[in-house]
């Protein structure tokens, strides 16, 4: 007989009401939910037990009886006894028992404060101990670049793999604007799209409103399991699913504004010119003084709105369960006509329809649709908005175009070039559009044999289909050769398909021991197509349409793979207090060499110290954790035998062999890595300590190194190397203040990687990561650092260490030295939140500290006069001190044209020295302060509203590396932390879009 | 279950053989890329050479190679054409043929016209360990390279005259649709062409190797001239018509000097009225920043390249990007014989005459067909003309058309009419410039190159970092061949005074 049960669920200390518990019928599947104010009301027969649990508090059981008013108070789980984790394959593991660090993030950490950016990796930033987040400054869509415990890989991906309910989904990198494509693999180019676009990500398209939970597996230890591409550690995403009981409805709104945030400082009294001359046509701001228009670049950019609505319901009966959500994402760019609209449904049916028997059945299904993606680089359109001279009324560009007799655009610019054109043109006379459908399948079905094993099946599929059309008036800069206009299209489909089997079981042997194992075998097959068709001129001018082609060409990849495999881990426990985990795995790869096989092993150990020793009260916890792995990984298909390609041209066509020399002995990359860990938790919980060290070194790398041109290859393949990491991540998490009315949470994490290239292969001194722009060279070299930057530095006199100068004047410059490196020393994230009845406030500050970035946006508006520090010397007098070629003190006074337009080179392929700056910054990352309305008893349970903001401002920003005599020192113009995409081509940007500072208004509703 | 992972791991979308079903395709290829295609054309042709050889002049503050500035990027391209694009695919049909065929002799012939385009940049170049994948490929000095170059072509020309192929290749050859007889021909110019480079430096061989190419027979007549075909399909259409439509160089004071000064009726071939003015008009090499933004300097003010590359419709540029592309002038063979008539060898022709049947074969090759146009202009006593540029330049030089009486003034005649003939193939008139000092040109307004003062010219192309970073051993040696610094000022073997 059921009757109805009232109450209210509280903090045992603060006497808070603790909203979102869990409240169940044990061994039934009715349950609820706590309210804003702790409260619940459930139905439940009198012998029935009522079970209370929630994150971060120890579950409590309370048994019904007589009683239909329940006040039950919740303590803090000091030891985190019961939190679980979902690791590897879906398996969830207590946290106690794990050898390996974690990290837990929820969904109002991704949900809360939104990103323009539209891709939900860009919420870890800040937030995750050991990450790096790096977005592609593309707009919205964009890809995001995520590196955990530094990078590991020359020629491959550094990114985490990112799994969602268990499964991976495919991520692929995609290439930079102008870039060359990071290992220029099938299986990067098979995702290049147009060059001068950054393309899009498959962690773009998950919808951070179904998501529960993001557990970050930072090493190779805790990925062990997922094989090949876990050697960047993992991502592992665990989507939210029905739950029982009455069914509730959530909505979540949002709106942000968003401004651009850091353009650059530009100078306010140069008009166009040279030589301090006026000069109508000139295409450089080295004229004379005169009036000029201090916003003409700044107008040019739009307020960027970006608006999510989420609506989710979830219910269902003890047999069956349901979640159904559907969200619609409306993101306008800063960039005028830029625009991203994202629709995604998401199904969810969970269930034990038979005994013994549970089934779990997901179909997510999105459509995105980006329009007007922005062109990046250094003849994009953040340069033509840049570079447009400082006397030219905004209104004399947006005249973007005249009409030719036959009615069709001419472009009108002030200038000519073959690299740049009127902004505005750009904006409205090209489009390039991209749209992708992805469905997501997932099917599992779990049988349990006996109560100590089970065995498990499960099937998923994820495919996505990319068009991506491009049109290019006539006129068009850089294809204006195409008489008549210029359109492409492109379809990419990408397939992936996993199948596994896992049998799982648990035994008590004896008293004191325990054994949990699992046991699996899974197949990989991962599929690409990339078809594109170009009009190369229409016949019709300015008619869009692969029908109108003058010159039609096509171009067709394919990508194929399968990774076939089996492994198996056990855990031994003594007593739940020491853990012992082995795991080993072997895989198969249709890119290896037969016999195509590698395989790897892990071994972890972990020791809940509190438990097995007698320390002081104060200690509420101990923990000690050590774990070894090693991963293997394959490689990108294809590599093993040389090729030829064929392509149009006069006569019948050429072959030619291709650049790149095949490696037909290729080895799988091993990654073998240590760590060791400790928690602790003190007085209570109040205070939480969270530690790692970690080494890991990665051998037998694909390196794509260049061969002497001479040879006839560019470059090769080969397998060497020993890449190091080692570094520290500390957490440290702590509640300063619990009191009845006001509660404040606070977490502090650090993270420090060291890397070193230990050596490469013998003979070989260097291997050159990725190219994007004309800045620098990445340069990994036996004794240096990953990311390390090489360039064009000003050259000193080796015994004085005098600057040298030219006979002109000018500093001398010398080729391809050392001038920094792309990572960060340290990074450190300080979140807080606090609580004060009603109200919530949660601020998020984080900064890098070291880490070097040269601008090439900041060289282009040297060369052009455009740069406020440009204004300095305009009419000469600058004498740098230095030597000159004949060993005398120089004298020859040069200006600031001379100076800027010869340390820039056209601002395309400057002297990178002059332009590098120091990457350290500390910023205002997140603000978010929200209310909960008292809404209980309405049609609405609860509501929150909050105002949020990101970007808000800097602390801190970068200095220049050189402080030029004369010139002095310069504070970093963009954001040192965006990149122009987000393969390994780091730390140089060359005209990526102007970061924004978004303030927004966010409106959840529970039904 | 891994049986069909080989298969699956065989790229659909490319060959993984190259046979004889392959060999045209290749061979194609090589004679593509060799003569430099679309995308290299403009930074090793226009940006360089053809400034460098005075054709041109920039009308754009984008680029500063007129003012002798390296670009290291661009320095790397001349190897990537010869070494990268042209030599693997000729290596492949000397891999797969006979050594006597017709084919093995054609990749003989493009191989020679490739590397020595090659060492003349730079001088020592890697040739004899070249295509060998190899992580230290040596330098080779620029005179064995030479010998081995007239080698080959002499073997080429033999093995074809031997042959009894009438056709090879057929339509795979984009210059001579495999026409036997005219593939001689061009090998023999070849052969003078390289024997004159070598003149001053081994006059003894350089006469041996000349009389052997003109007693084998070379180009006469317009008809014989190499043309390659371009298409607007690929990476292949017509370099120069591509560049000339974004209109950012201009005929150059110097070229506008001697074909103004002469009346030369090849003026409006070259180049055409600027689309403002409607007059023909330059700019001097060198131009700084200031001088190139002058309004009188303007795109609109200036003349582009003529009709044949691009045309004006009144608002654009339209380039005609199938435009075949010269690869060798009939005329340049005269001009060749007539300085080595000079020299006082067998060239089947007094000096005088050779030189007046070149500018004949010049003009023929252009359209001009009216014998009375030619020969008034070759009985011309006119000489260069004030351009009428905004610098105010005084005419380059007093070098008239109609044969001079000293030997002097003739080789400056010689030279100066080659220089005309050879446009637009600014590597081979820059190479002569250096070589031979004509024609006679303006000094650059401004060097930004402390190597080469405002007053000297450019006489190589120093060596890119990417040859430091890739092959830094076998580049040093290199650098000891050089006799003088690497730089941009430094000569090469064949350039003594």
């Amino acid at each position: 007989q059921n009757q109805p049960i009232k109450g209210t669920v509280k903090d045992a200390v603060s006497q808070a009401p603790i909203p979102g518990v869990s409240v169940s019928v044990k061994g039934a599947s009715q349950g609820t939910a706590t309210g804003i104010d702790g409260g619940f009301s459930i139905q439940a027969a009198a012998d029935a037990v009522l079970v209370f649990s929630f994150i971060g508090y120890e579950k409590k059981e309370v048994p019904v009886g007589a009683q239909t008013v329940l006040n039950i108070t919740l303590q803090q789980s000091a030891s985190q006894l019961g939190e679980v984790v979902v690791t590897a394959l879906g398996i969830e593991r207590k946290t106690r028992s794990l050898g390996y660090a974690t990290q837990q993030l929820n969904n109002t950490d991704l949900t809360t404060v939104r990103q323009p950016g539209a891709n939900i990796m860009n919420s870890l930033s800040g937030k995750v101990a050991g990450a790096v987040i790096t977005p592609a400054a593309t707009g919205p869509g964009g890809a995001v670049r995520v590196v955990l415990r530094g990078n590991r890989s020359i020629s491959g991906n550094n990114n985490a793999l990112i799994v969602v309910d268990g499964v991976p989904i495919d991520n692929t990198m995609t290439t930079e604007p102008g870039g060359s494509g990071s290992a220029n693999t099938v299986a990067t180019q098979q995702k290049s799209i147009a060059s001068g676009y950054s393309g899009s990500d498959g962690a773009a398209s998950i919808n951070p409103d179904d998501v529960e939970s993001i557990t970050v597996l930072k090493g190779p230890a805790a990925a062990a399991l997922y094989g090949s591409r876990a050697a960047n550690g993992a991502l592992v995403i665990t989507t939210k699913k029905g739950k029982s009981g009455k069914v509730t409805m959530n909505y979540n709104g949002g709106v942000a504004i968003d401004r651009p945030y850091l353009l650059m400082d530009l100078q306010n009294t140069y008009g166009r010119g040279n030589g301090g001359v006026y000069g109508a046509q000139a295409g450089e701001s080295w004229g004379a003084p005169t009036t000029t228009y201090k916003n003409n670049v700044r107008d040019f950019y739009n307020t960027g709105v970006t608006l999510n609505s989420s609506v989710n319901i979830s219910g269902g009966t003890d047999k069956l369960r349901g979640y159904a959500s559907y969200t619609h994402n409306a993101n306008n760019g800063i960039v005028p006509k830029n625009r991203l609209e994202r629709n995604t449904l998401n199904l969810r049916l969970t269930g034990e329809l038979l005994p013994r028997l549970t089934t779990d059945v997901k179909v997510t299904y999105m459509n995105q649709i980006i329009k007007n993606k922005p062109r990046l680089g250094d003849n994009g359109v953040t340069n033509e908005a840049l570079i447009m001279p400082r006397d030219m009324h905004p209104d004399s560009l947006r005249n973007f175009e005249r009409l030719d007799k036959t009615g069709q655009p001419v472009p009108v610019y002030w200038t000519t070039s073959s690299a740049f054109q009127n902004p505005y043109w750009d904006v409205h006379r090209t489009a390039l559009n991209e749209e992708r459908n992805r469905i997501t399948l997932m099917g599992l079905a779990k049988y349990q044999l006996t109560d100590w094993l089970s065995v498990q099946g499960r099937y998923s599929l994820d495919r996505y289909d990319d068009k991506i059309t491009g049109s290019y008036y006539f006129g068009t800069i850089p294809v204006p050769t195409l008489t008549g206009g210029r359109y492409q299209e492109a379809y990419i489909n990408r397939w992936e398909r996993n199948m596994d089997v896992l049998i799982s079981g648990n035994n008590k042997l004896g008293n004191d021991f325990g054994i949990n194992y699992n046991a699996g075998a899974a197949v990989l097959r991962n599929r690409g197509y990339n078809s594109q068709s170009f009009a190369n001129g229409l016949s019709i001018p300015n008619q869009f349409n692969l029908n109108f082609a003058a010159t039609p060409a096509f171009s067709n990849l394919t990508v194929e793979k399968e990774i076939q495999s089996v492994y198996g881990n056990a855990q031994l426990d003594f007593r739940q207090q020491l853990f012992l985990d082995v795991s080993a795995r072997n895989d198969w790869s249709s890119t290896l060499p037969a016999p195509h096989s590698y395989f790897y092993p892990s071994v972890g150990l972990s020791a809940i110290l509190s438990d097995m020793l007698n320390l002081p009260d104060w200690i509420s916890f101990s923990k000690v954790r050590a774990a070894y792995t090693q991963v293997g990984n394959d490689a990108d298909p294809y590599l093993l035998i040389q090729t030829y390609t064929y392509s149009l041209g006069a006569g019948n066509g050429f072959v030619a062999r291709d650049q790149i020399k095949y490696i037909s002995d290729l080895k799988p990359e091993k990654t073998e890595s240590w760590e060791a860990g400790t928690e602790w938790r003190f007085l209570d919980g109040r205070l939480g300590l969270d530690a790692t060290v970690y080494k890991s070194n990665t051998y037998n790398q694909l390196i794509f190194i260049g061969l002497p041109q001479p040879s006839g290859y560019n470059q090769q393949y080969i397998n060497a190397g020993n890449i190091q990491n080692q570094g520290v991540e500390v957490m440290l998490t702590g509640t300063p203040v619990r009191r009845q009315n006001f509660t404040w949470n606070s977490s502090l994490n650090f993270a420090l990687n060291r890397n070193k290239a230990i050596s490469l292969s013998p003979g070989v001194t260097q291997a050159a990561l990725t190219t994007a722009t004309g800045f620098g060279s990445l340069l990994v070299k036996p004794g240096g650092m990953y990311g390390d930057i090489y360039d064009y530095v000003w050259s000193q006199d080796s015994k004085t260490g005098q600057y040298l100068v030219t006979t002109a004047g000018l500093p001398a410059v010398t080729a391809l030295q050392k001038i920094g490196n792309y990572n960060p020393d340290y990074t450190l994230g300080w979140s807080n939140q606090l609580q004060y009845k009603r109200f919530n406030l949660s601020m998020l500050i984080d900064g890098r500290v070291g880490g070097m970035v040269i601008s090439g946006t900041d060289a282009m508006t040297a060369y052009f006069g455009i740069a406020d520090y440009t204004t300095k010397y305009r009419d000469g007098g600058l004498v740098l001190p230095g030597l000159k070629p004949d060993g005398t003190t120089n004298t020859t006074a040069i200006t600031a044209e001379q100076l800027w337009t010869q340390v820039s080179q056209g601002g395309r392929n400057g002297y990178g020295q002059f332009f590098a700056y120091s990457a350290t910054n500390f910023r205002l990352r997140e603000l978010s302060l929200g209310y909960d309305f008292d809404w209980q008893n309405k049609l609405v349970k609860s509501a929150r509203l909050s105002l949020t903001g990101r970007n808000l401002f800097f602390f801190y920003r970068g200095k220049s590396l050189l402080d030029i005599p004369g010139i002095g020192k310069r504070t970093i113009p963009v954001d040192p932390e965006v990149a122009i995409g987000s393969s390994n081509y780091q730390g140089i940007e060359s005209g990526i879009l102007p970061i924004t500072r978004s303030i927004g208004l966010n409106l959840s509703l529970s039904f | 279950c891994t049986g069909k992972f080989d298969d699956m791991n065989k790229n659909p979308a490319k060959l993984s053989d190259a046979g004889a079903r392959e060999l045209p395709f290749m061979f194609t290829r090589a004679q593509s890329a060799a003569t430099i295609h679309r995308p290299y054309y403009q930074t090793i042709s226009i940006l360089m050479p053809d400034l460098y050889a005075q054709y041109f002049a920039l009308t754009t503050t984008s680029f500063q190679t007129d003012r002798y500035v390296m670009n290291d990027g661009w320095l790397s391209r001349p190897g990537i054409i010869t070494y990268v694009l042209t030599l693997p695919q000729l290596q492949t049909i000397f891999d797969n043929t006979e050594r006597s065929s017709g084919e093995y002799a054609l990749a003989n012939i493009m191989m020679t016209y490739t590397f020595h385009r090659l060492t003349d940049y730079y001088g020592p170049v890697p040739y004899f360990e070249a295509g060998q994948a190899s992580s230290s490929i040596a330098y080779d000095p620029q005179d064995k390279i030479y010998d081995d170059l007239f080698k080959r072509l002499d073997s080429a020309v033999t093995n074809l005259k031997a042959g009894t192929a009438a056709n090879v290749f057929g339509n795979y050859d984009i210059i001579y649709e495999g026409n036997v007889q005219q593939w001689i021909r061009f090998a023999n110019t070849l052969r003078l062409r390289l024997a004159l480079r070598i003149s001053k430096v081994d006059p003894a061989r350089a006469k041996t190797e000349a009389e052997a190419a003109v007693a084998g027979g070379v180009m006469t007549a317009a008809s014989h001239s190499a043309y390659i075909k371009r298409s607007a399909k690929g990476d292949d259409a017509n370099g120069l018509a591509t560049n000339a439509v974004n209109n950012e160089f201009s005929m150059s004071s110097t070229m506008a000097s001697y074909l103004k000064g002469y009346n030369d009726p090849r003026l409006p071939i070259y180049f055409q009225p600027a689309v403002a003015s409607g007059q023909f008009k330059g700019l001097r090499n060198g131009s700084s920043a200031t001088d190139i933004n002058k309004p009188g300097n303007r795109p609109a003010q200036t003349s582009n390249v003529g009709p044949r590359w691009v045309n004006w419709n009144g608002a654009t540029w339209i380039g005609q990007l199938e435009a075949t592309q010269p690869v060798m002038h009939a005329a340049e063979a005269w001009f060749l014989r007539a300085e080595g008539a000079l020299n006082g060898w067998n060239m089947d022709g007094t000096a005088q005459e050779l030189y007046e049947k070149g500018i004949a074969a010049s003009m023929q090759e252009w359209g001009i067909n009216d014998l009375t146009v030619i020969n008034s202009y070759i009985t011309s006593a006119a000489v260069p003309a004030a351009p009428g540029d905004e610098a105010g330049s005084p005419a380059v030089a007093a070098t008239p058309v109609k044969w001079a009486a000293t030997g002097s003034m003739q080789r400056l005649q010689i030279g100066t009419q080659k220089w005309l003939a050879l446009y637009p193939d600014g590597q081979e008139a820059w190479a002569e410039f250096r070589r031979s000092g004509y024609p006679v040109m303006y000094p650059v307004l401004q060097s930004d190159n402390s190597d080469l003062p405002a007053g000297t010219f450019i006489n190589r192309l120093p060596y890119s970092s990417v040859e430091a970073s890739t092959n830094g051993a076998a580049l040093e040696k290199a650098r000891q061949m050089l006799g003088g610094p690497d730089n941009a000022a430094t000569r090469v073997w064949w350039d003594v005074d």
